[in-house]
């Protein structure tokens, strides 16, 4: 009798040890963001006013605000996500809906996109310098430094959308088939909404490698703090300002992290109203 | 969606790109252009220079992109750059290319703040460096291991420091290798034992505003920026815009404004030393 409670109260305990750890790991994981957050605050508060985010840089970004540089950074992503998305979310729904799992070809295409996702950033910075700055013609441009990035989302984008349209149970589909749907009427209105958070967290990770890419976009879209005309003129990623001014300008640590502040923000904002946009579709399309 | 309508959709979607490609291309031909590329340390200056520059010449644009010296040598005889910016002098061997000094700058040991020694000599810091004193208790300070700082390779400061002590860099056993001037500043500041070199406008800067490094002579000279300017100072470099051929036009106007007294004030803004050009 005695030994049983005892073993009891060790199991008891054991219990709580694992919760205790679980929850640890859990407090530590958001210590991490909550750290980083409140050392860019405290850094680049004071520096941050509605000038800041309107005016362009003045003596190499010591004063001033980011304004040309933030537009750069959007057009940036912009033609990387546009360039990007439709690339590799149509080879996503081919290797998930069209070809079998043992496929050789769908091998091979998966087995290129991990070599990809693996690939340094600065070895993709070279290849669009080699590539599109030079062969193309394009020079330091907003469009090269777009484009360099797309190549850096390919991977990332088309293996979150196969895992996630494979979630999507396959009795879907045959329902789909059962009540007479052709197999794209299935995707557009079952599957692809069906799998639309999944496929929006897997935009928000490649639009976070995107925004925070320097070593790639140095020598394509460039370092010219100037506004940008055109696609074509060469335009500074705010990832790039944030490292030029905290590695090359003396002085100019206090809006490195305000403009750290702004980039961590612009994620959050793009998190936040991405998810909103994935749940509602979803919940329009399938729930109703 | 019918076959046609998404054929439709498809012929817009190409017309406005087509269009959209076509006005930028206009857009790219009005404006006369240069572009520069090369060293990370002159390329915050010139871009400064270059603003002026514009606002001066409405239509024209000047590209400053960076990269180091070595891109900037490489691009310019490539053509991808029609200046490059290089933070040293050209080398013998670096022949058929034009270089235009726009600033010195002066290269200086730094400590920590903290740390009891005030002077080195050149010896000790060559001992230093290649590791044949390893402890501050040798050269009249703490008993603390030394921690050497070098620059990575392809940076004109180590050059500079190299030449200046005669060494070759697979002698130095460094012990952390930096990149940018404000890295090696940051280095030496958070480390009491550290010893490192950098660009003596930014070490005066960061010094002012109470990061705890200090500055040490060189040869009996002060590391100041007075000192790089009447050339008594031994370790300083200049700063050069460089061209492939004999500068025209656009690229010879530049280069006489960023020689000109019109930019002395952005020089002295970036902590280097302007050069008085007859």
């Amino acid at each position: 009798m005695h030994e049983v409670r005892n073993t009891h109260a060790w199991q008891i305990l054991r219990d709580r040890g694992v919760q205790f750890l679980i929850y640890a790991s859990v407090l530590l994981i958001s210590a991490v963001f909550i750290w980083i957050l409140v050392d860019l605050i405290r850094g680049g508060i004071a520096h941050l006013s509605w000038e800041f985010l309107i005016e362009p840089p003045r003596d190499t970004g010591r004063a001033g605000g980011i304004a040309p540089i933030l537009v750069s950074t959007l057009l940036i992503l912009l033609v990387a996500v546009l360039t990007a998305v439709p690339i590799a979310w149509t080879t996503a729904i081919l290797l998930a809906e069209f070809v079998a799992v043992d496929n050789a070809f769908g091998k091979a295409v998966r087995f290129s996109l991990h070599v990809l996702a693996g690939v340094p950033s600065i070895v993709f910075g070279l290849f669009g310098n080699a590539f599109f700055s030079i062969y193309l013609g394009l020079g330091f441009s907003i469009l090269s430094g777009g484009l360099t990035l797309a190549c850096m989302l390919l991977p990332i984008l088309t293996s979150t959308a196969e895992a996630g349209l494979r979630t999507v149970p396959n009795t879907y589909r045959t329902s789909a088939s059962a009540l007479g749907l052709t197999r794209t009427a299935a995707l557009i209105h079952l599957i692809l909404p069906a799998a639309a958070p999944v496929l929006a967290a897997g935009l928000l990770l490649g639009i976070g490698r995107a925004l925070a890419e320097t070593a790639a976009l140095l020598f394509t879209s460039g370092y010219v703090e100037r506004m940008p005309d055109s696609l074509l003129d060469s335009g500074r990623a705010l990832a790039l300002h944030i490292f030029d001014l905290s590695m090359n300008v003396p002085g100019g640590d206090t809006p490195a992290y305000a403009s750290s502040l702004v980039l961590v923000s612009l994620l959050l904002c793009i998190n936040i109203l991405a998810m909103k946009f994935a749940h509602g579709l979803q919940r329009r399309k399938i729930m109703t | 969606m019918s076959m046609s309508d998404s054929k439709k959709f498809l012929l817009v979607f190409i017309t406005c790109f087509v269009l959209e490609f076509g006005g930028l291309a206009c857009a790219y031909a009005a404006s006369e252009r240069l572009v520069l590329t090369g060293s990370s340390t002159v390329a915050p200056l010139v871009g400064e220079m270059a603003r002026r520059f514009e606002t001066m010449n409405p239509g024209v644009r000047i590209d400053v992109q960076t990269g180091g010296t070595s891109r900037g040598i490489n691009d310019t005889r490539n053509g991808t750059a029609d200046i490059g910016m290089v933070s040293r002098a050209l080398k013998p061997d670096e022949n058929g290319l034009h270089a235009f000094t726009i600033a010195l700058d002066g290269i200086s040991i730094i400590l920590h703040a903290n740390n009891r020694v005030t002077a080195l000599s050149k010896q000790q810091i060559i001992d230093i460096y290649t590791g044949k004193i390893t402890n501050w208790r040798s050269v009249g300070g703490a008993d603390a291991r030394i921690t050497v700082v070098n620059k990575a390779e392809g940076r004109s400061t180590l050059e500079l420091f190299l030449h200046y002590l005669e060494l070759k860099n697979s002698q130095i056993k460094p012990h952390a290798i930096i990149g940018d001037n404000p890295q090696g500043i940051k280095t030496v500041a958070g480390n009491p034992n550290a010893i490192g070199y950098v660009s003596i406008g930014a070490a005066e800067y960061e010094a002012e505003r109470g990061v705890p490094i200090k500055l040490l002579p060189l040869d009996g000279v002060d590391a100041t920026i007075a000192n790089v300017r009447n050339g008594t100072f031994p370790l300083s470099r200049p700063l050069n815009l460089i061209t492939s051929r004999e500068p025209q036009e656009l690229a010879r106007r530049f280069i006489e404004f960023a020689r000109s007294l019109q930019t002395h004030d952005l020089v002295e803004a970036q902590y280097f030393v302007p050069v008085e050009v007859n």
